[in-house]
């Protein structure tokens, strides 16, 4: 907020003006922010009845009751958000750290295969998951062996398998952001004698934080709603992730607690809407432009 | 320690940074660790993780010593991950696809044997509990029974039909001791679970007359398998009417009428999975609708999500606007809360009568949005919308970022408006760098399984349909539907129609992507 | 600095080597043997423990008794929370490996499908057969052959709002008649859902004389299919008219049946023991009855029993054949089963110590029910059943000719 409003140091607008500059865009944002929060309203709305259901109850905010917040106390969810929030961190910058290593050789080389490369990259995302649990046991189960620590029922076995989704569609947008960095930069920097590492570190990662933080956000969404590979890896409710746990409380759908859900759904959320913050400035920062240029 | 490829001698002599530190320490740790994978693999016997955990380190060692490789420095760590985590995973598909792995067929010949003997081997109708030990003698292990009828004590195994021990001691609760046995504990049975539990100790030297086992150790029966294996001619025998059933050469044992008995075991079956999809009729014209809708289904959502993503960016990117960060925050919000309970929030909501949409913001409409057709593919859509523009609102966000100002300046001068700029300046120059995302979003939603099933579950159905498919179920949904929901669950049939959609997927991607030209140079 | 070092690769591989600085994660592996633990007073030290996987709302329960059966053992049992939806398609891919748990608790319809797979082990309960009733044994024998141990039985049944009514109807018209009487907006209320709900309809089907599939003079059921035929057509006509009259609708989900119950707007409704807790939480007064007949014959709803069934391939067989035969199936543990989850227990004898009028209520209203389909074919039989009941009731299909499409349909999906 206090940076937009120093940031826009702007002569006063007539109020046509303003409208025409800025006004239909608070416009926009606003009936935006009505599609976005009705469902969300709904949510919270649950999350604040006692007995909740996700059909039917249409009056929103009749009962406000923390009833179903207490309760998160009394099952393991505090735990697995931990779980979550540990797996999804480190998912998120090995994540950051791979595919911007793997955009910085595709942007910055010419190698044999390089196309070929790219090409397996993307072609390799296109392969539907569904099937994968039966494979993915059965790696597990052989890394158990040699590795207990990859192996089953071990969350740093699950941010492994996170990993290995880490390059596909992370690596382009990269890419394309590495191609907009222009090479005179790090020639320059060559030409003094600087090696690979000193120019990514030293240069291009420092010009390319807006994706970074795009892709690093991305990564940890992603992780972190993840249940369809978490639930097979961690098998023990003190390892699962809160979409793991979620995702058994509305398994059944007869005894589903849903007003329970919708309270853990709402606090679920607030992590990623903080690190949306956090992250906010470098996304959105017009000083890496400013770098470029200069 | 490897060059860059221009070395000036002003960096030359700078050795031993904190840096070349880092990496050593790094690869150390990365070869001891690799050692010991190598011993660990080698003492479990599992020589393919061995072998892999080799050639990793192997590769690893000559990428990160050679002063050569560069781009390989960059691309080893994700392409490792990728390959045991992701091919690996395609590979098992692939070669799953190619075998009648499924409901009854599920685990090898072995373990069918075994089942098949389990599964028929019951109590004889009336034989009493009674009490049992189990003792030891040179290792081996044997069953002691309490005859009640003699009052003596016998002994036997598989090698030795039960024979009488004199002088054993045993009262009502238990045999206590055998003479030249040992009598084992429970602890010391519980080490050896297994061999006590296969543990029988037949009646006399025909199996047909019976033998007993123990339950616990302590308790026993006299029990009787219906079925023999007879391991010479590879064929079981049902000793209740003398049918002999032999392996069918499709994973199972099969009477001379045909009449196979489950369990079976996992057998290659060649290309009958790829086959068989080509003969079933009835699949025909359901397969061709879902295969059009899936079409429609991922391109529409990419292309709204995109085009409402890139609005949003567009109008927000803005400095000028007050409260700009609070009004992003607010727009992934959809983002942030976890997809499966977003869509069973909109299942709730759009309900026939009872959903928030119709009761309160209809005003008690009764619009069937996800039981009637084309309503239910509207709704898909609009739900999809709903829950995929905040990833686009950000890539196009950060997108925005990268675009170089002074193209922008220049159209300005230029005098282009700002509507010619975004369609001719921006729209270019954004599509170029997130073509790549726009396909991988193609290919994930023309896979998005997750949200059609919880939806709408492929619904409604075809009235009288002979597969109990629906007008909104894309080719994913259908498979599972096929594979695992028709009574049986044929991971060899789902396995060939993933392979199959991946190649349709691929090549349409691929395509798409060279026309992109967005791997190509800059 | 030095050239070459591409610290960012490395730092992403230093992430896999932080972890294996914690080993202790491998220590509490499940799979591995426990350390010796003092056993039944005689001293000596026990190695093994169990594996057991429930589902979410079970895997509580379960750990309970399990302490029980710790103490009592001295064997450790680890209880692994599954989702109820596909923790069985999980145990047919695991158990093969070897490292699927050692016992799994199921309700038993889906116990043929483990069969066919050779996932799930025998027991043998001859001796503590006679303790439980003829349908929880049932409900763990399959073609001739023992599986597991029941712990209780579950079916669904009438239940009455007694401040809008105090009928007891015998037909499905009593019923409706005496809810209208209340005056409330439901007469009666059953969950349908888009999908329809053939479980909670299936009452009403039998009392039409059209069970889905035949019993053999066991009771076992053979694979020939009996839903069809005029019966069942009879029973597709009533749904049709039903439906006309809006006592039906496919809008009505679970969660919204429940809702209306709770919220007083309907007399009387068909559900499980469930949502039993939920009502007496709303201070709500309730009757559970049989289900009422809607044709010539008597009402027969599912009956499923709710089990502990062992891998076929455990390593702990011993352990296993502890736990279900000379723990499970003591009317203590019995007990503790019905004190933790409040179904009708398996067991006679326990049965006969409950107070609790509302599990009587259900117990009753089973007592005429039909065991739940354990054969594999039942599972080709759902989704088509469950649609045409849709498309019967919303006036979508004819019927009668919607019936035996249905049946057709069915029977070669059976037949695949």
């Amino acid at each position: 907020m206090s940076k937009a409003k120093t940031l826009a140091p702007q002569p006063k607008l007539s109020w046509g003006q303003w409208f025409k500059e800025l006004g239909w865009r608070h416009l926009i944002g606003v009936l935006v922010i009505i599609y976005c929060a009705v469902p969300l309203a709904y949510v919270l709305s649950a999350s604040l009845k006692k007995n909740a259901n996700l059909t039917g109850s249409n009056k929103l905010f009749q009962e406000v009751s923390f009833a179903n917040y207490a309760r998160l106390s009394e099952t393991d969810y505090w735990h697995w958000i931990l779980n979550s929030l540990f797996i999804s961190s480190f998912t998120a910058v090995g994540t950051v750290l791979m595919a911007s290593a793997a955009a910085y050789a595709f942007s910055r080389y010419r190698f044999r295969g390089r196309e070929a490369t790219l090409t397996f990259l993307l072609l390799v995302q296109m392969f539907p998951q569904m099937l994968a649990f039966v494979a993915l046991f059965l790696l597990l189960l052989a890394l158990k062996d040699v590795f207990p620590v990859l192996g089953l029922n071990s969350q740093i076995g699950l941010i492994c398998v996170y990993l290995g989704g880490a390059l596909g569609s992370n690596t382009f947008l990269m890419y394309g952001f590495f191609k907009t960095v222009p090479k005179e930069l790090d020639e320059a920097a060559r030409i003094d004698g600087a090696s690979h590492a000193q120019i990514f570190w030293g240069i291009i990662m420092r010009l390319v934080t807006p994706v970074l933080a795009v892709v690093g956000l991305l990564s940890f969404i992603s992780s972190f709603g993840d249940f369809v590979i978490a639930k097979v890896v961690l098998q023990t409710p003190d390892k699962f992730t809160l979409a793991v746990g979620m995702y058994n409380w509305a398994a059944d759908s007869r005894t589903a607690p849903w007003g329970l859900f919708a309270a853990g759904a709402v606090v679920a959320a607030v992590p990623v809407i903080i690190l949306f913050q956090f992250l906010q400035r470098y996304i959105v920062s017009g000083l890496t432009a400013g770098g470029v240029k200069g | 320690m490897d060059q860059s490829t221009v070395k000036t001698k002003r960096f030359d002599r700078f050795d031993l940074s904190w840096g070349f530190w880092v990496k050593v320490a790094l690869m150390a740790l990365i070869n001891a660790l690799g050692v010991y994978g190598l011993l660990a693999a080698w003492a479990a016997e599992s020589y393919l993780t061995l072998a892999v955990v080799l050639v990793t380190l192997i590769i690893a060692d000559v990428i990160y010593f050679s002063r050569r490789f560069i781009p390989a420095k960059y691309l080893f760590p994700g392409l490792a991950f990728l390959l045991v985590y992701q091919v690996f995973v395609m590979g098992y598909t692939g070669f799953v696809s190619f075998t009648n792995y499924g409901t009854g067929h599920n685990s090898t010949k072995a373990d069918a044997i075994t089942q098949i003997l389990a599964q028929h081997q019951k109590r004889v109708p009336g034989s009493p509990t009674i009490n049992t030990t189990v003792v030891e003698k040179n290792d081996k292990l044997s069953l002691a029974i309490w005859d009640a009828e003699k009052k003596a004590v016998l002994v036997g195994n598989m090698q030795h039909p039960l024979t009488l021990v004199e002088g054993a001691k045993a009262n009502d609760k238990a045999i206590t001791e055998v003479p030249g046995y040992q009598v084992l504990k429970f602890a010391d049975l519980v080490k050896r679970q297994q061999e006590v539990a296969g543990l029988k100790a037949p009646l006399t030297d025909d199996p047909n007359d019976g033998f007993y086992v123990t339950t616990d150790g302590t308790k026993g029966f006299l029990a009787k398998s219906d079925f023999r294996y007879d391991e010479e001619k590879d064929e079981l025998l049902d000793t209740t009417n003398n049918v002999v059933y032999q392996p069918n050469g499709e994973g199972a044992f099969a009477d001379p009428e045909g009449n196979t008995i489950m369990p079976g075991w996992r057998v290659p079956v060649g290309f009958a999975n790829y086959t068989n999809m080509a003969h079933g009729s009835d699949l025909a014209w359901p397969f061709f609708n879902a295969l059009v809708w899936s079409f429609i289904f991922a391109i529409f959502s990419v292309v709204s999500t995109f085009a409402f993503g890139l609005l949003l960016a567009l109008v927000f990117h803005d400095k000028r606007i007050r409260g700009r960060k609070i009004y992003q925050s607010l727009f992934i919000l959809p983002y942030a809360f976890p997809a499966f309970l977003s869509t069973l929030v909109w299942k709730g909501m759009l309900n026939t009568k009872f959903g928030f949409i119709n009761e309160v913001l209809l005003g008690g409409a009764e619009i069937p949005w996800l039981t009637n057709g084309t309503l239910a593919k509207v709704s898909i859509l609009g739900v999809n919308l709903w829950l995929g523009f905040p990833y686009m609102f950000l890539i196009c966000l950060g997108a925005l970022q990268a675009l170089p100002e002074d193209i922008m300046e220049a159209a300005k001068i230029d005098g282009a408006g700002p509507i010619r700029t975004l369609f001719s300046v921006k729209l270019p120059l954004i599509l170029v760098s997130t073509m790549p995302l726009l396909i991988a979003s193609f290919a994930f939603n023309f896979n998005n399984f997750s949200l059609i099933y919880m939806l709408t579950g492929g619904g409604p159905n075809y009235p009288g349909a002979s597969l109990p498919v629906g007008e909104t179920d894309i080719l994913i949904s259908m498979v599972y539907k096929i594979a695992f929901e028709g009574g049986s669950q044929n991971y060899g049939l789902a396995s060939a129609l993933s392979i199959l959609i991946f190649l349709v997927v691929g090549v349409i991607s691929y395509f798409g992507l060279k026309r992109s030209n967005a791997m190509g140079e800059d | 600095m030095r050239r070459g070092i591409s610290i960012a690769a490395i730092s992403a591989l230093a992430l896999t080597m932080a972890a294996c600085g914690s080993s202790d994660e491998a220590k509490e592996d499940t799979q591995q043997p426990a350390p010796a633990q003092s056993a039944e007073g005689d001293g000596s030290a026990v190695a093994g423990e169990l594996t057991i996987w429930a589902d979410d709302t079970r895997s509580s329960q379960v750990a309970e008794l399990s302490k029980d059966f710790t103490d009592k053992f001295g064997v450790k049992v680890n209880v692994v929370q599954k989702s109820e939806s596909d923790m069985d398609k999980e145990f047919i891919s695991q158990v093969p490996t070897g490292k699927g748990p050692d016992l799994i608790v199921l309700a038993h319809d889906r116990l043929g499908s483990l069969v066919s797979n050779g996932v799930v082990g025998t027991v043998d309960i001859a001796d503590k057969a006679k303790d439980f009733s003829e349908a929880a044994l049932s409900g763990v024998t399959y073609q001739g052959q023992t599986y597991g141990v029941p712990y209780a039985i579950e079916n669904v049944a009438l239940v009455r709002n007694n401040q809008l009514s105090k009928a007891e109807p015998k037909s499905f018209d009593e019923m409706l008649a005496a809810g209208k009487e209340a005056n409330v907006e439901y007469p009666f209320i059953v969950q349908m859902g888009d999908k329809g709900d053939p479980y909670h309809f299936y009452g009403f089907q039998t009392s039409f004389g059209a069970p889905v599939f035949k019993q053999d003079d066991k009771g076992s059921y053979t694979t020939e299919l009996t839903l069809g035929g005029e019966k069942g057509e009879a029973f597709a006509d009533w749904l049709a008219k039903k439906g006309n009259e809006k006592v039906f609708d496919p809008a009505i989900t679970g969660e919204i049946a429940k809702q209306a119950f709770l919220d007083g707007k309907a007399a009387f409704t068909v559900t499980g023991p469930w949502n039993v807790s939920a009502f007496r939480e709303a201070n709500m007064d309730i009757t559970v009855l049989p289900i009422p007949a809607a044709g010539p014959e008597a009402a027969q709803p599912f009956v499923g029993v709710q089990g502990f069934f062992p891998s076929a391939k455990t390593e702990n067989q011993l352990l296993v054949n502890k736990f279900l035969v000379d723990y499970l199936a003591t009317e203590e543990a019995q007990q503790k089963m019905y004190d933790l989850g409040k179904r009708v227990p398996a067991m006679p004898a326990v049965a006969a110590k409950i107070s609790d009028p509302d599990i009587q209520g259900f117990s009753e209203a089973g007592k005429s029910g039909a065991p739940m389909p354990a054969i594999p074919e039942m599972s080709a039989v759902w989704d088509f059943w469950g649609i045409t009941e849709v498309d019967v009731v919303t006036g979508k299909q004819q019927p009668k000719e919607a019936w035996s499409t249905m049946v057709t349909n069915i029977e070669n999906a059976i037949k695949k």
